[in-house]
């Protein structure tokens, strides 16, 4: 068995130290510690299901090695949620635009879309796409996950003419 | 059986002074995003894993006198993003928006893509079209490695246990280009891949090129014998069907289960002389036979 190793990471907004063998996925060592909003898919990148921020860019916590992120920022679509205005305007478009059904792919494709968002992303379908071409989703057919991003996306000011 | 070791490299001189001493036993990680897999998959085991994505001296994308360096460290997403790259080493940069998805991009490194050998990885077609330089230490001694010479198979390179990418630098020229075929827009493997660089003089004779294909052998790989129909030629109707014929004799595809191998033979012909007068600054269609 594998020795466990002191991993201090700053998770939604709070210093914490982990416990957590020297190979763990980033992914692995929140589930662990109950952060169940972060959802385990394929645990091979092709999902995105398991979407956070780290350092304020979108990455798949799977394929994120947990300790190479020792001290740095990590937030996931709950913390987000309760804290970010942007997030929680994605969140709300997720519902009235009705872009969720099963909701497993849902975290993972706010985090991609805040990370869309935070970077300039403007009102344009193809783009919005392209944002969220790391996330599947086997239920909505995508049309009103980009819709809800869309609305963001317009709201914030950023049509294009 | 897993039994790993974690350490982090805060800088250049600490991750060779690491590898220098665990040798056999030294696992770089950058992005993670080969090595998670490989770990989970069980390929990999038995390793202190050295942490340099935190590495700050690895990262960047410098330009000095009409050369380009990459750090090892720079993500792809860096690359992708780049009006400099897009600019002077438009091969590299089309390869970045290319290359699986903006999230995964974010974590994957250039460094990781080289090293890591695939035969599709996508930012080799380009960096061997450009004649790029890889630059790689070791605890006290650095070395230059020429592109073309660098990988040895599939995931094989000429790094040793104890040495370290520090960057890839090249020539810029904004007369190169990338195109990949995959099988599907975002998250594909490449299926094809090919890159060229040109360089012409005043009457449109080209001087100097290089062409490069990926997943068409064990290793990505130049195509010499493509090079050579076009060197010192203008680009007409019949050079480019000499171009095309030349392909067959660079290539060695196989079956996978992205494509079969006749299906590469047919493709990337193609490709190379899509890139090739794209390059050239002329649309692919025009002058050219289908
Ligand atoms: C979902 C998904 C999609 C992908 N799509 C593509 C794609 O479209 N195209 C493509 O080419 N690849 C793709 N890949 C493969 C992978 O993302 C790339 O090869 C990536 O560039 C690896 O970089 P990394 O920093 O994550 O490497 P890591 O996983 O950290 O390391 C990979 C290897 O390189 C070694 N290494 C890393 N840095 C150095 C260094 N500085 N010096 C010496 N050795 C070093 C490591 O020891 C390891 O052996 C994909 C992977 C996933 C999971
Ligand atoms: S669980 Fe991470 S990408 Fe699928
Ligand atoms: S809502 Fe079910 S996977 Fe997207």
């Amino acid at each position: 068995m594998s020795n466990l190793l002191p991993l201090t990471l700053k998770v939604n907004g709070e210093e914490k130290t982990f416990l957590a063998s020297p190979h763990a996925s980033l992914l692995r060592v929140l589930r662990d510690n109950y952060y169940w909003d972060v959802k385990c898919g394929c645990e091979e990148g092709d999902c995105g299901t398991c979407t956070v921020l780290l350092d304020g860019k979108a990455v798949k916590s799977c394929i994120t090695l947990a300790h190479n992120c020792a001290g740095h920022e990590v937030w996931t679509d709950k913390g987000l949620g309760y804290n970010d205005e942007i997030t929680r305007m994605i969140q709300d478009a997720f519902v009235e635009c009705g872009s969720i059904q099963c909701g497993f792919c849902t975290p993972g494709m706010i985090v991609a879309a805040k990370h869309y968002i935070d970077h300039g992303g403007i009102a344009d379908r193809k783009e919005i796409r392209k944002a969220i071409s790391g996330n599947l989703c086997r239920c909505t057919g995508y049309n009103k996950i980009v819709d809800a991003i869309y609305k963001v996306a317009v709201e914030l000011g950023r049509e294009v003419r | 059986m897993k039994n790993f070791e974690f350490i982090k490299a805060p800088d250049v001189k600490a991750a060779l002074a690491l590898l220098d001493k665990e040798k056999d036993h030294a696992y770089l990680v950058a992005g993670s995003t080969n090595a998670m897999v490989d770990i989970r998959a069980g390929k990999v085991n038995d390793r202190t894993l050295i942490g340099i994505r935190d590495i700050d001296a690895l990262s960047g994308i410098k330009f000095s006198r009409g050369k380009i360096t990459i750090g090892a460290g720079t993500t792809i997403s860096e690359i992708a993003n780049s009006a400099l790259l897009a600019k002077k080493a438009p091969a590299l940069f089309q390869a970045a928006n290319d290359f699986a998805d903006p999230t995964t991009r974010n974590s994957a490194t250039i460094g990781g893509n080289i090293a890591n050998a695939s035969p599709a990885a996508d930012t080799a077609p380009p960096l061997l079209a450009l004649k790029a330089e890889v630059i790689i230490a070791k605890k006290g001694s650095k070395r230059r490695v020429p592109m073309e010479d660098f990988f040895l198979g599939v995931n094989k390179t000429v790094l040793e246990k104890d040495e370290l990418i520090l960057a890839v630098e090249f020539s810029a020229n904004p007369h190169s280009a990338f195109y990949k075929v995959g099988l599907r827009n975002a998250m594909a493997i490449s299926v094809v891949t090919a890159a060229a660089s040109v360089r012409k003089d005043r009457d449109g004779k080209i001087t100097d090129v290089a062409i490069a294909l990926g997943s068409v052998a064990p290793k990505p790989v130049r195509a010499y014998n493509a090079e050579k129909a076009v060197l010192g030629k203008k680009l007409d109707d019949k050079v480019i069907a000499d171009l095309m014929k030349a392909v067959a004799k660079d290539i060695s595809p196989i079956d996978d289960v992205r494509a079969s191998a006749e299906y590469r033979k047919d493709v990337a012909p193609v490709i190379v002389k899509r890139v090739l007068c794209k390059s050239c600054g002329i649309c692919a269609n025009e002058g050219g036979t289908k």
